[in-house]
């Protein structure tokens, strides 16, 4: 580290997002975009802003519903004019402490992920560039700015986070019984762990294997069909599942894993037949519910 | 400043250097370094299973933070007075099972305190000292600070970690108290850990390999304050800029000899005096042992597995990505390792480890011992030769050999021997070292001895 660094940064001081319980008050953004509450206003405005789309019909928001925990309905994600796209859209809320984004990994910031879904085709297909234009942006800001934004939609407070800072009546008996099949027989914590409840890895679950997935960017055989871990946070609030929208309910969800997913030549070593009885299921299922928190965001 | 077998390395000292923190038989303990005196600080009742373990003392010398192993089996953070009173708690979470206090900060009112949670995550907290619930400032997945501490003026915390998510070396990182900023400070390779501030926070000190570092935050530079000391474990920086570490001292080894006696021959040509643990293969050609590497894992030091040939040179390391280490033994085919431990998940259980790929996978239960060769089977806690079924005495026999004068078996558990005699006469413990495997040939054993301990050191930081 030089110096000048280190002196920057003893005296260093940006904006801080208010951070619900059960997430880490310390949100990583790049050295060149700190958090500023001018970047975070504009982004929101942006987020909901329609002319970044060709034909100024869909905004950000409209397929990452802040009502739906920042995710839509649909299995996979429709753009302009109504095409479809190959892959559901993601939750988006505590993707601040990701390191990758996309489904496979492709965007190495958010930064760089906020001219992703503008400049598909298949989505709202208007070069990052004419739509910053359009809002009187370069794209540099266009891109800093919604990256802000997206940094401040952090979801926590949930009935599982009380429980764990010690609320031992914050989660009923059936979701309790639920956390210890998630850590034990379940083997769910295997990649859905920490605050945010995933590893932020790529695994082969057996769903939608002909996507080629992570391979395609990370050029190896064993990431075919693997996908980002999606954080479980607000997980029941948001049907469907997976990254192709194939499964209807958690209970779905639940049944595909105890099943030791789909078999496949690339299937994650992880995956095993699970052998949970139907009360098992259910108090899965409990916990999992016991996830949906309150969702703050712009602030 | 301290050296005999009532030391350990859990404390630290006070800043105006009058005690020493430390863990007496369970009891958090002080120690006067200017007369060697005691004080007990906590008094366990007789046969208690609760002890006391990390300690660190506040800045005016009058109360001590320390985590406490409590009744129902996991640790709470507790406060005391020094001069004595009843102990407080102050966080008591059974999901955040285990709890280190590192630092205060300069007025008093927080602890810097690690938490390790039951779901295998650490994090780096600020626990107000009047109580009540942390603040947690960032959760790390897997892996945690072996040491952190907070800057005088209490604005910055540094802690080491992995360098990146694929190594095994660790770096020193520089984090903002109140969350809005994270540096790494140290991008040179190497082994970089255990920072603590200088008392004019304008510098950090660091453990290196087998030295000790110094770095300035205002020239960015880092330059040596001592080498060669050996395993170092920090324990913290007086007011007057006194360092005081605690060493590891002496080694335990893996020795071979023949079972009724003779020259003892220790097994290791490249990691003298880390050894332990050993195992045969079921064919005699090799032995594994654990070996210890690395530093202080929450008081532990960590352990790689080892192969060394039985006949020739060859030796060689086997590190499996596991987190803890215990009793390796083979598989009866010979192919694979076992060992309990956890891996980097937090997961308890038997793995199976590739000796050639170090790749460990988690195995449900393990394998009955056998022997085609042999012609004998251990199945649970019997043995079967032939038709012919023996009880072994043994509470889980990994191993097995024909008795060279025959008309017996030798079974062990990786930690004693006994000679099962065919004619189904009463089973004989045999006299070996403890922790002792047998070759397969029956007349050699191989088996741990040594001990170590730990001494403190203190140093003037330039």
């Amino acid at each position: 580290m030089t110096r000048a660094a280190v002196c920057a940064l003893l005296v260093a001081a940006s904006t801080r997002a208010q951070v619900p319980l059960g997430l880490d008050a310390y949100i990583p953004a790049p050295e060149n975009n700190p958090l500023s509450s001018e970047k975070i206003a504009l982004g929101r405005k942006l987020f909901f802003d329609k002319r970044l789309s060709r034909d100024g019909s869909i905004a950000c928001a409209t397929c990452h519903d802040p009502k739906l925990a920042f995710s839509d309905a649909r299995p996979v994600a429709v753009g302009i004019a109504g095409r479809k796209g190959t892959r559901r859209s993601p939750r988006i809320a505590n993707r601040a402490y990701g390191n990758s984004f996309f489904w496979d990994g492709r965007a190495a910031t958010l930064e760089e992920q906020a001219g992703g879904p503008i400049a598909n085709s298949l989505e709202m297909d208007l070069p990052v560039a004419d739509a910053a234009s359009r809002v009187g942006l370069t794209e540099q800001q266009l891109r800093q700015a919604l990256a802000s934004y997206v940094r401040t939609i952090l979801s926590g407070d949930s009935p599982y986070d009380k429980f764990i800072v010690g609320d031992r009546s914050a989660l009923n008996a059936p979701a309790q019984e639920g956390l210890k099949i998630f850590r034990g027989k379940g083997g769910c914590i295997a990649c859905h762990l920490g605050p945010n409840l995933t590893d932020e890895r790529f695994h082969n679950t057996g769903v939608g294997v002909g996507d080629e997935g992570r391979a395609k960017w990370s050029g190896r055989r064993e990431d075919t069909a693997a996908f980002k871990t999606p954080s479980l946070r607000d997980v029941a609030a948001a049907p469907p599942y997976m990254h192709d929208g194939s499964l209807a309910t958690l209970e779905d969800v639940v049944d595909h894993y105890n099943r030791g997913g789909r078999a496949n030549p690339h299937l994650d070593p992880e995956l095993h037949e699970l052998r949970l009885s139907d009360g098992e299921k259910k108090a899965l299922v409990a916990f999992l519910q016991s996830l949906t928190g309150t969702i703050h965001e712009g602030r | 400043m301290w050296t005999g077998p009532s030391v350990t390395l859990l404390g630290g000292p006070s800043k105006d250097g009058k005690w020493l923190s430390y863990v007496e038989r369970g009891d958090l303990a002080l120690r006067e370094l200017a007369t060697g005196r005691t004080v007990l600080v906590t008094k366990r009742p007789g046969g208690s299973k609760e002890f006391a373990y990390f300690s660190t003392i506040s800045p005016d010398s009058r109360r001590i933070a320390y985590a406490w192993f409590n009744e129902l089996g996991f640790y709470e953070l507790r406060i005391a007075d020094l001069d004595g009173g009843e102990p407080r708690t102050l966080y008591r979470n059974e999901e955040a099972g285990f709890v280190q206090p590192c630092a205060w900060s300069a007025d008093g009112t927080q602890i810097l305190t690690l938490l390790f949670r039951k779901d295998n995550i650490s994090q780096i907290v600020m626990q107000p000292a009047a109580g009540g619930l942390p603040k947690v400032l960032k959760s790390l997945n897997w892996v945690y600070p072996k040491k952190m501490d907070l800057s005088p003026d209490g604005r910055w915390i540094v802690y080491d970690s992995f360098a990146s998510e694929n190594s095994g070396e660790r770096t020193i990182y520089l984090l903002a108290v109140d969350g809005t900023t994270e540096r790494r400070l140290i991008s040179a390779p190497g082994d970089h850990l255990f920072p603590v501030w200088t008392p004019d926070g304008k510098s950090v000190v660091y453990a290196s390999g087998t030295d000790v570092r110094i770095l300035s935050m205002a020239g960015g530079k880092s330059q040596s304050v001592a080498e060669n000391l050996g395993r170092v474990v920090p324990l913290g920086i007086t007011r007057d800029g006194t360092y005081y570490y605690g060493l590891r001292t002496g080694g335990t080894d893996v020795f071979a000899s023949e079972i009724d006696g003779g020259a003892q021959r220790p097994v290791s040509i490249r990691f003298p005096g880390r050894n332990s643990q050993p195992a045969w293969s079921p064919d005699g050609q090799w032995l594994a042992f654990l070996s210890r590497r690395g530093t202080e894992t929450f008081g532990e030091e960590t352990r790689v597995l080892v192969l060394r040939a039985a006949k020739g040179d060859e030796e060689r390391e086997v590190a499996p990505k596991l987190a803890r280490m215990e009793a390796p033994h083979w598989t009866p085919d010979g192919k694979s390792l076992l060992v309990r431990g956890t891996d980097r998940l937090g997961r308890d259980g038997l793995y199976r480890v590739d000796p050639e790929t170090a790749a460990a996978s988690r195995m449900a239960e393990s394998p009955d011992a056998c022997s085609s060769a042999a012609k004998a089977v251990i199945c649970g806690t019997e043995l079967r030769v032939g038709t012919e079924r023996y009880q072994t005495t043994l509470e889980k026999p990994i191993e097995f050999a024909w008795a060279p004068q025959g008309g017996a078996i030798l079974a062990g558990d990786g930690t004693r021997l006994v000679r099962i005699p065919l004619d189904h006469s009463a089973v004989q413990k045999i006299d070996t070292p403890p922790g002792v495997s047998i070759h397969p040939n029956g007349r050699t054993i191989a088996f741990t001895s040594g001990s170590t301990s730990s001494e403190v050191w203190s140093l003037k930081i330039p």
